[in-house]
């Protein structure tokens, strides 16, 4: 599972049927690193720092095991120090 | 599997019940890379471990339902960080 912060929600009108109206958040490892898209099944903000897991527990996660998600939020960290060494 | 040596726990609340009750540990890796595994040992910060990945790391849970992609497979002894 990776550490990502939520940047900000996703906004996507057309897409595919599968997707639902699940929310999506763009998520970053770090500060100016490369963003992805997070399926949200916890309901974060933005700012929050969460863990996201991969694979076939992502797809389950967002609610279905025919869920087409490779990365979803399964929770948020209490506390946590991106610069801590 | 990946070897990786243990940092910190992992406090994490608010979590979905599938992630259930596991136990969340810190690891970085041989590249220094941040990541998150759930641990059914019971490894305190400062061990070496190994893990596995994808759907085999739900099937090391005693759960298998577990949401997990990495789970810590055991602590490794004598391990040589050269």
């Amino acid at each position: 599972m990776r550490i990502m912060r939520v940047e900000k929600t996703l906004v996507s009108t057309s897409r595919i049927d599968a997707f639902g109206h699940r929310p999506l958040l763009v998520v970053q490892e770090k500060a100016g690193g490369t963003r992805s898209v997070a399926v949200d099944s916890v309901g974060c903000v933005p700012g929050d720092w969460v863990i996201c897991v991969s694979s076939s527990a992502a797809r389950d996660a967002a609610g279905a095991r025919d869920f087409p998600s490779d990365l979803t939020i399964v929770g948020i960290i209490d506390r946590w120090d991106p610069e801590a060494p | 599997m990946d070897v990786w040596r243990v940092v910190d726990e992992l406090v994490c609340t608010r979590r979905l019940p599938g992630l259930g009750q596991a136990s969340l540990r810190v690891l970085r890796g041989q590249r220094g890379e941040t990541m998150v595994a759930t641990d059914p040992v019971g490894v305190p910060p400062g061990k070496w471990v190994f893990t596995c990945v994808g759907t085999a790391a739900r099937l090391a849970m005693p759960d298998p339902n577990t949401y997990t992609d990495l789970t810590i497979c055991g602590i490794i002894e004598g391990w040589d960080e050269s």
